[in-house]
């Protein structure tokens, strides 16, 4: 999957509405201001790239991680986007938390499907109850 | 009853079209967001944060060859400084458009602000 940089565009539909929503009701974007854009746009992210991968190879790691993109967005010049990179972050991290929690509950709960059809040949009863059990789990996932 | 019907109607899940673009192994650190799990309503908070897709950002990424493996958090924050990007290239070209008395944003306009504000230096000489 040998993808060229010029190839790799970001979707028109979510750059326009970035766009939209920046500027005031009533004004309006060409389709070649629009393109340029879009196109500036996949050059910052090739240019931010480039710039926290120095960082992480100074540090001699070979994961860029949000550390170097906090330092690179600073190096560019660009230390308004800092605080609001900072707070995002914080949400996105939250975020990641709850799905994981949500993804090892949806493990639990497949191990505990496997365990009920072995043991379903047994006792019904007991099938009832590992039910119930199953519908207290739920509420705590959710 | 369904013991794992979702509680919410699912939603697209950004995390989960970039894990499915890579095998597992390549994110050592946050491996967390495989977006197989049923959406919470923290999941659905959570996919407001970005609005272009970690999927492209992170393909966008790995044209560099001397990049080797993009943390997820890292893929985020670039997702989201480029939102800031164009956020802020428009309005920067916009004050030229209403110097101009136009309504209209046009490449003009981006390209007196690229050429006005420092910032956007590393763009000149870069679109078509």
């Amino acid at each position: 999957m040998a993808e060229r940089p010029e190839d790799l565009n970001l979707p028109n539909a979510v750059i326009t509405r970035i766009i939209k929503e920046a500027l005031p009701d009533g004004v309006n974007v060409s389709k070649e201001a629009r393109r340029a854009i879009s196109q500036a746009a996949s050059i910052f992210v090739l240019y931010a790239t480039s710039c926290a991968n120095n960082f992480a190879m100074k540090a001699k790691r070979k994961t860029l991680n949000a550390g170097d993109v906090m330092s690179a967005v600073e190096e560019m010049e660009f230390e308004r986007f800092l605080q609001p990179l900072r707070e995002a972050l914080e949400a996105y991290k939250k975020g990641q938390k709850g799905k994981k929690e949500a993804t090892e509950q949806k493990r639990k709960d497949k191990e505990k499907q496997n365990t009920d059809e072995n043991d379903k040949s047994r006792d019904e009863e007991e099938d009832e109850q590992e039910g119930e059990n199953e519908g207290e789990e739920e509420d705590v996932e959710n | 009853m369904a013991a794992t019907a979702p509680a919410a109607p699912a939603e697209p899940e950004l995390d989960r079209s970039g894990a499915e673009d890579e095998p597992r192994g390549t994110e050592p650190e946050e491996d967390g967001g495989n977006g197989q799990a049923g959406p919470t309503a923290g999941a659905q908070q959570q996919h407001r944060l970005a609005k272009l897709p970690l999927s492209r950002i992170k393909a966008l990424m790995k044209a560099d060859p001397d990049v080797s493996l993009a943390s997820q958090e890292s893929v985020f924050i670039i997702a989201k400084a480029t939102e800031l990007f164009v956020e802020m290239i428009a309005k920067d070209a916009l004050v030229y458009a209403q110097q101009g008395k136009r309504k209209t944003l046009q490449r003009k306009d981006l390209d007196n602000a690229i050429e006005a504000i420092d910032e956007f230096a590393f763009l000149e000489g870069t679109l078509d």
